[in-house]
């Protein structure tokens, strides 16, 4: 069982992929051999988070207990009346700054009622021509709100992971998911450093390639135990799939 | 024949690496690869003579294994740098050029042409950390030099952009591109295949400062044919480095 909680749908604007739709998403994570994943339309991100989230809630009845649609919400944005598992935050492509608009805390504590996680990203995918949230902003967001279930997404360099780091030892609220993480023993040096229950595989996918995101956690000199907890069993337990 | 055309060997403050051949060999042994292409840290950031000497004793700890490239820390040192890259190549058997540029301290100079030259006379390839626009510059000056774009464009100073790095390696005839990149993006190598063909396509994996499964898995997964894979994954740096398959 491997559960994804860092993926997308929809177009991507800058460069050719070869799946967007709901259906064309499904069977490239098929190939991975992912069997479910957190999703978001990309519409959220690029035009509009009320779309977007119409598109992500469809794209998620489509395809029944293997999409776990999440929305996106900026300010102003009200929470979806579908089904949903998560919230993702986007500042960066939203032009907005998550520490002085009143709207983020607005969202963060809507997320907080229905038990959803909030994924906030440093990147989007691992590019250096997109914008970047600072690391000082998520340290202070995450301050600010200790009782959200955080998911730092897009972290990748040494200084980064050891931000998450701390905070993962801090906060047993703070999670991070490994789309972007592509460092020599990096997976295996986080579970050393804080262990796997706050770790949770991410692929990125289907901008990024499914199947070396799955390869990172498959090969990494962990645990078994380990492993099973990155690739699914703290999924479940964030997506309240099981009491974990 | 699988050969990882991009492989980091010795010490590193900035990129907090240690490693000898020992550890290198055993890790391409855990992926199956036959070879690995390694270029020394301290040569390539500190002291040319000293790192390329030891990797020298490396070669020569894993003759079957490891190839060489010589490194240079900066080309501005003139006749020093191609006395040491003739070093490299006839006495220490080394088999190409590593140079490594950053926006500040860019190798697109004229400092960099007669070491270009020294490859083309040495027929050596060069793996180059550049952008395209400075490989672009580069082969503009030296046509004939045989360069490969390491990281093509997936690093941070090219800012991750490997479509600008295919349109380079289309216009330039000897501009290669190096599989190894800090980004997974689905599609980038059957992208440089359909744009570029095979044959201009190097394997690496840019161990030990990225996981080597990803770097491997996203080309054995790609939809691409045997042949086409037999090359990008041995056959073409093989071929650039003059060693039999």
């Amino acid at each position: 069982m491997i559960i994804d909680m860092n993926a997308y749908i929809g177009k991507w604007p800058f460069w050719p992929v070869r799946a967007s739709s709901a259906s064309e998403v499904a069977g490239d994570l098929d190939g991975w051999r992912i069997d479910a994943a957190a999703i978001c339309s990309t519409r959220c991100i690029f035009v509009n988070c009320a779309d977007g989230n119409r598109e992500t809630a469809m794209a998620a009845e489509q395809q029944p207990g293997q999409f776990f649609p999440f929305a996106s919400l900026g300010p102003g944005d009200a929470f979806p009346s579908e089904k949903f598992y998560g919230v993702r935050l986007y500042p960066q492509h939203h032009s907005y700054h998550p520490l002085f608009e009143p709207e983020t805390d607005r969202i963060i504590s809507g997320a907080m009622e229905r038990k959803w996680p909030v994924l906030l990203p440093l990147r989007l995918i691992m590019n250096w021509g997109m914008p970047m949230q600072e690391l000082g902003v998520i340290n202070a967001l995450v301050e600010r709100h200790p009782q959200a279930t955080w998911i730092l997404a897009g972290i990748n360099y040494l200084h980064e992971l050891q931000l998450a780091v701390h905070l993962m030892k801090r906060f047993e609220t703070v999670h991070v998911e490994t789309s972007c993480i592509m460092g020599y023993d990096a997976i295996a040096k986080t579970v050393d450093q804080c262990g796997s229950r706050q770790l949770l595989f991410g692929s990125g996918a289907p901008v990024q390639h499914g199947g070396a995101g799955v390869a990172k956690i498959a090969h990494a000199k962990i645990s078994d135990a380990a492993r099973e907890s990155i690739i699914h069993v703290n999924a479940e337990r964030l997506l309240g799939l099981s009491n974990g | 024949m699988i050969v990882d055309a991009h492989v980091h060997i010795g010490k590193s403050t900035r990129l907090q690496i240690n490693v000898d051949g020992a550890q290198l060999v055993r890790v391409a042994d855990e992926l199956g690869f036959d070879k690995i292409c390694c270029t020394d840290l301290t040569a390539l950031f500190y002291d040319m003579h000293e790192g390329n000497a030891l990797l020298a004793e490396e070669m020569k700890r894993f003759p079957d294994r490891i190839l060489g490239y010589a490194s240079l820390h900066s080309t501005r040192f003139g006749q020093e740098a191609t006395d040491e890259l003739d070093r490299c190549v006839n006495d220490y058997g080394m088999r190409g050029l590593k140079i490594y540029s950053t926006p500040d301290m860019s190798i697109a100079e004229p400092s960099t042409i007669p070491i270009l030259e020294k490859c083309v006379e040495l027929d050596i390839p060069i793996l180059a950390h550049t952008t395209p626009q400075e490989c672009e510059y580069l082969l503009g000056a030296v046509p004939q030099a045989k360069l490969i774009m390491a990281h093509a464009g997936g690093q941070p100073f090219a800012k991750g952009d490997w479509n600008r790095a295919i349109m380079s390696a289309k216009r330039f005839e000897n501009l290669y591109l190096d599989t190894a990149t800090s980004t997974i993006d689905l599609g980038f190598v059957e992208a440089c295949v359909a744009e570029l063909g095979a044959s201009k396509i190097i394997f690496g994996t840019d161990t030990p400062l990225l996981d080597p499964w990803t770097q491997w898995t996203k080309i054995r997964e790609s939809r691409l044919p045997k042949q086409d894979l037999d090359l990008i994954l041995g056959g073409n740096i093989l071929r650039l480095m003059k060693v039999p398959a």
